[in-house]
């Protein structure tokens, strides 16, 4: 089984060190963001006078960005694996359900670690967060995080027959996650029926946890619970994800 | 290998030591939706041999292929696969079973050692560096083994590809349509491949829209709209057809059409009393293919 999945996670890593320029712009998207957001925010002192600290929000976009892009290259992955006969190669050649699912997410979760050191790299130093004494939560929160987007894109992955179909799920999964999840409007703000459903938005706990840590200096302890329910996110959408991953027409 | 799969591999080995087929099918039936893709097709399948499935596109090779290799949810009938249930089994079953699909479906930006060590080394066959080597030299392509796929023609992916079907030496092999789009020559060495396959004691089932490679099989299954219309050996498949005989008779000629000629042939002659002005007979059987051909006219 570990095995298998290593085999997998192997083979997605050599796929992008083969495609340098896939590569090359995976690293350079979020980099650019980040600079674009530091540009456009250093241009509106305004904000300052609505009490706004830019500084508060950099992390939490950071982690915005290494949801939003592993999301989106986890599920059109397998959805052209579908379609080019690969998926069902790998089940015949004796790769099982859920050694795809797991072996992907080890190859994907090493793209989001790079991604995510990008921009943990540009927080600390464009938007001068002072990250280090948290540095282990904020790295445990985002793998975390990159899990989920891998286990939620492998999973919404199943229910496109096409790479064409994959695009209307990416909206749907991105857009509510940028409104809800407390990262620009807290969630306390909202109304009481969509602050229920900020709960199950998972970038919702990620961003709790973030805004904890390294905004008001509390504890990695204390945001222990969401945390966790971020890993429990995480693991339930990989089942799910393994169970749902069609294997017969 | 975890010791279920021991278990698994017990049974099967129990299973193969019976001569008996390599795939029994029977009432294999799938839909989707409004389109009827097998309706009740049939076959059984020696061991050692090659097997041909030949049809037109939309038939329901591929869909029977699929069954085959546990890749389908059939809505009625069963698929045995050297004695085991092609569904429920499948994991036992593709231990034993190399799978080529219609589209090379490898990784184009790898190359030849990767896709195979990849899709290769899932079974764990001993030795894998030797066996990648020999069987890409098997391919022909061990010059190339680094280069990515990408590069290649069409002819050079269906050799990866039936590479990567053969990596496990397994003891049948499944291949759709596996000179496709493949060039004479190469396809030549193909045959001359599956021969050798063969003779080492594989089963192949194989299948194909070229109705002249039926002849290169040991037995020949005609399918269309799902369903099987025949399933013989070539040489009996071609003695349904007829056999065109043209008699020249003090220099002119007459023809007449048989269904057997060589039970018909002497009564015709007898007509004649096969006297010393009958001057040559000249014998056309129709070819392999026209038969075929004309056998899926009348099923439609």
């Amino acid at each position: 089984m570990i095995r298998h999945s290593l085999l997998i996670a192997a083979r997605i890593n050599r796929q992008f060190l083969r495609d340098r320029r896939y590569l090359g712009m995976s690293l350079m998207v979020p980099l650019i963001l980040m600079l674009l957001l530091k540009y456009v925010i250093d241009s509106l002192p305004g904000l300052a006078h609505f009490g706004v600290r830019v500084s508060d929000y950099a992390i939490l976009i950071a982690a915005y960005l290494v949801h939003f892009l592993a999301y989106v290259l986890s599920t059109i992955v397998l959805v052209r694996d579908r379609t080019a006969g690969t998926l069902s190669r790998m089940f015949v050649s004796g790769y099982r359900r859920r050694e795809i699912v797991s072996g992907y997410v080890a190859g994907y979760s090493t793209v989001a670690a790079a991604q995510t050191a990008l921009v943990l790299v540009c927080t600390r130093y464009l938007f001068d967060v002072k990250i280090e004494r948290d540095i282990a939560a904020v790295v445990l929160t985002m793998l975390a995080l990159a899990i989920v987007s891998v286990g939620l894109g492998l999973f919404l992955s199943n229910f496109a027959r096409n790479e064409g179909q994959v695009f209307p799920f990416i909206p749907m999964v991105i857009i509510p996650s940028a409104l809800l999840s407390g990262m620009i409007i807290p969630v306390g703000d909202l109304p009481t029926v969509l602050q229920w459903c900020s709960y199950i938005v998972p970038l919702t706990w990620a961003v709790k946890v973030l805004r904890g840590v390294v905004v008001d200096g509390s504890s990695f302890y204390s945001q222990l619970m969401p945390f966790l329910l971020l890993l429990g996110f995480g693991l339930t959408l990989l089942v799910l994800a393994s169970f749902t991953l069609r294997e017969k027409e | 290998m975890s010791p279920v799969d021991h278990t698994n591999h017990g049974d099967l080995m129990s299973s193969i030591a019976d001569p008996g087929a390599a795939i029994v099918i029977e009432d294999l039936g799938k839909r989707y939706g409004a389109i009827s893709a097998l309706d009740g097709a049939s076959l059984t399948t020696v061991r050692g041999q090659i097997y041909g499935l030949v049809g037109p596109n939309g038939s329901g090779k591929t869909t029977l292929i699929k069954a085959i290799c546990g890749l389908l949810k059939p809505d009625r009938g069963r698929v045995e696969v050297l004695g085991l249930d092609a569904a429920r089994d499948r994991h036992a079953v593709r231990k034993h079973l190399g799978y080529m699909p219609q589209t090379p479906s490898l990784y184009d930006d790898l190359s030849p050692l990767e896709n195979l060590r990849f899709f290769g080394g899932a079974f764990r066959p001993p030795d894998i560096g030797e066996r990648i080597r020999e069987t890409l030299e098997f391919v022909q392509l061990w010059d190339r083994r680094d280069d990515p796929l990408h590069t290649f023609s069409g002819g050079m992916r269906q050799r990866a590809s039936l590479a990567c079907a053969l990596m496990h030496d397994p003891e049948l092999l499944v291949l759709d349509e596996p000179t496709a789009g493949v060039d004479p020559v190469l396809r030549q060495s193909f045959w001359r491949r599956f021969a050798e396959l063969c003779d080492k004691g594989r089963t192949i089932f194989l299948s194909t829209n070229q109705m002249d490679e039926a002849l290169r099989c040991d037995h020949v299954a005609v399918i269309l709209g799902g369903r099987i219309l025949v399933s013989e050996t070539p040489e009996a498949i071609r003695r349904r057809g007829k056999t065109r005989v043209t008699l020249e008779i003090e220099g002119k000629s007459r023809e007449v059409e048989l269904d057997g000629y060589e039970e018909e042939l002497p009564r015709l002659l007898e007509e004649y009393g096969l006297q010393k002005r009958v001057g040559r007979i000249s014998l056309k059987r129709q070819s392999l293919e026209e038969v075929i051909l004309s056998l899926l006219k009348e099923a439609k």
